[in-house]
């Protein structure tokens, strides 16, 4: 089963040269998927998971980019691979479906055009069978009247038809690895969960593997089987879905938990909310990153960085000097 | 769209009514009883009479506009009497000269421009980046009169290509290749002009451009760098590009004047120049009135063009 792993990622570390200096959004990540598997990456915003699933593709930006690490994704090491080989993998291997819909369309393309690129280019599908495959993906992705969309500028749909498009495209070529970076955080609420349903329908159907990358544990907690938690680049704790809402040793993913709202609490009741705020990448402390909005942080934590440990559970690990007891009573969201 | 362009239509209505008023009030501005202005001092009293009752010069001045403004759009600008001929055919002789030269030189203008931008973009302050933007600044400061003047120097003199030097100039019907000849030099002084403005607003745009969310898209569908630069980043990038060449042709009828009297080629501007130097006041009133129109549809055309390449302008 472990030679069967469709991604595998290991020690990935994105640097980016600013005016500032060096910042490391991404530092020393690794876990990997199995096929037709979901994997929740959550963390807050600026925690580095945009940048890491495009990392994990090689999608990172061209230039003033440093990555180092490994991340495998079906046999083809992405890390170090010109973007000329990249392009051999991107769309067929592995897709992403980008955050915001309003953005990720190019607006003065018809959308039906955006999806028919892909086929003809990538899979060498003549105008015809390209247009008649997009079609067919418009009407997969749930797109009313699909034959009068195809013809449509990206301005005159709403944000969640958009984003309907956008799962469109990056299905289009049949991806066995679909990373999906808060697809949902552009929308309206009542959009938010169709998509996202819509996601998984299609995983199932299309066995494929999906990442789903988002801020918001609600929307992880019933569609993935693991989660990993990052903060400031790092991976804070990684297990079972269960075992990070239920056994989590860390204690930001405590507080992660515990500020989601949630529907048992009373009406007006105050969101708990994580005091202070994310830590300034170009100037971290030695220790571990969340010490200072740590109330059981101590001195070690302030000093030495933790690394990734495992947990008693199979595959939970964490990186907190003073985590918090087994079993921890949890709050859930 | 279609709505859009019918108020942009009306609006440049509205502009074509003014410059006509314009031009129209330009032989009253004039010190002189109008009848003098039109046909020259040494006029008869005479023909004078007979001018004065064929515009209705005793007339409210209001009337007197209907007057000409009807004769104007019947084709009739009056008669030169420079030459004694009539000022449209004047003007016709002279338009399609200036057409060649301008057509030619954005021809070769964006040709130049198009792909030295993109390749700018695509690494901005990378080595061609810094060359090229230091070239286009050099070819900026360097004012087309001063330009005509090297290049005739150097390829009509120096070179001894005298079909390219002052006074060559041939007629496109009488043998095209010296017609070309001839006005090449005009044409790449204008190009040089046209050239840096549209590098330097297309690359700032694809520059821009290349930053949306959308290319990064483009780029995860497996595209290729050159399919994404010419069919994600260019059409996007072109509007202001469009909106350049758009202003930019007005202020080339100008430039070509200059050029053109250096090397006595007989466009409009020539043949303006020469009118304002012997009073032959209704040849300067046609051409102004004809530069006007002329700049204000090029302007229509262009936000047509715009329209087509941006969809969402006329929908806002």
């Amino acid at each position: 089963m472990s030679d069967d792993k469709l991604l595998v990622v290991k020690d990935l570390t994105t640097t980016f040269a600013t005016a500032g200096g060096d910042l490391t959004a991404v530092a020393k990540v690794s876990f990997d998927l199995e096929r037709n598997e979901t994997l929740g990456i959550v963390g807050e915003s600026g925690s580095g998971k945009t940048v890491l699933s495009r990392t994990i593709m090689g999608l990172q930006p061209r230039v003033n980019t440093t990555v180092t690490g490994s991340s495998i994704i079906d046999g083809f090491e992405v890390v170090g691979a010109s973007e000329n080989d990249k392009r051999t993998i991107w769309g067929t291997e592995v897709a992403m479906v980008f955050q915001d819909p309003m953005t990720s369309l190019n607006p003065v393309m018809r959308i039906g055009k955006q999806i028919d690129e892909a086929l003809r280019v990538r899979l060498g599908m003549n105008r015809k069978d390209a247009k008649a495959r997009a079609i067919e993906l418009l009407e997969l992705v749930g797109i009313p009247s699909p034959a009068q969309r195809y013809n449509a500028y990206p301005g005159q749909l709403s944000g969640g038809m958009r984003q309907r498009v956008v799962i469109a495209i990056a299905l289009a070529c049949s991806p066995k690895l679909l990373m999906a970076d808060e697809p949902t955080t552009g929308l309206d609420v009542t959009i938010q969960a169709q998509i996202l349903n819509l996601l998984d329908e299609l995983k199932e159907r299309l066995k494929m593997s999906v990442i789903l990358v988002t801020h918001d544990l609600g929307v992880v907690a019933t569609r993935t089987s693991r989660i990993v938690v990052m903060y400031a680049g790092r991976i804070v704790e990684t297990g079972t879905t269960r075992d990070v809402f239920y056994h989590h040793r860390m204690p930001y993913t405590r507080a992660l938990l515990e500020s989601s709202p949630k529907v048992s609490n009373k009406s007006h009741t105050r969101l708990v909310t994580i005091p202070g705020r994310p830590p300034n990448l170009l100037d971290l402390s030695p220790g571990c990153s969340f010490a200072p909005r740590c109330k059981y942080a101590t001195g070690q934590c302030h000093s030495e960085r933790p690394e990734l440990r495992p947990s008693i559970e199979p595959g939970h690990a964490f990186a907190c000097w003073n985590p918090l007891p087994v079993n921890a009573e949890a709050t859930l969201p | 769209m279609l709505r859009y362009l019918t108020k942009r239509l009306m609006l440049l209505v509205g502009i074509v009514f003014v410059i006509s008023v314009g031009s129209f009030y330009l032989i009253h501005l004039l010190p002189g009883n109008p009848a003098t202005v039109i046909l020259g001092f040494g006029a008869t009293p005479e023909a004078k009479a007979i001018l004065y009752k064929q515009l209705g010069l005793s007339k409210p001045i209001y009337l007197q506009y209907f007057v000409w403004l009807g004769n104007i759009l019947h084709g009739n600008l009056g008669i030169s009497f420079i030459s004694q001929t009539t000022v449209s055919s004047v003007i016709r002789s002279a338009l399609p000269i200036d057409g060649e030269i301008i057509i030619i030189s954005q021809i070769l203008a964006f040709a130049a421009a198009i792909p030295t931008a993109m390749r700018s973009a695509r690494k901005p302050d990378g080595i061609v980046d810094r060359v090229l933007g230091a070239t286009s600044f050099t070819l900026l400061s360097i004012p087309p009169y001063i330009l005509i003047v090297v290049l005739v120097l150097f390829i009509s003199i120096k070179l001894g290509v005298s079909a390219t030097g002052p006074s060559a100039y041939v007629s496109f019907g009488t043998d095209w290749i010296t017609n070309l000849e001839s006005l090449s030099l005009p044409a790449f002084t204008l190009a040089t002009g046209s050239f840096v403005v549209y590098y330097r607003v297309l690359r700032s745009d694809l520059i821009a451009t290349l930053q949306e969310e959308f290319i990064t898209m483009a780029r995860s569908k497996g595209l290729s760098q050159r399919r994404i630069m010419w069919r994600h980043a260019f059409r996007p990038s072109s509007v202001a590009l469009l909106g350049a060449a758009s202003v930019n042709i007005g202020g080339l009828l100008a430039a070509g004047f200059i050029v053109q009297y250096l090397l006595q080629i007989p466009g409009l501007g020539y043949t303006l120049i020469l009118a304002i130097n012997s009073s032959d006041f209704l040849v300067v009133q046609g051409i102004v009135l004809t530069v006007s129109v002329l700049v204000v549809a090029v302007n229509f055309f262009f936000d047509f063009i715009i329209n087509i390449v941006d969809p969402r302008i006329s929908r806002e």
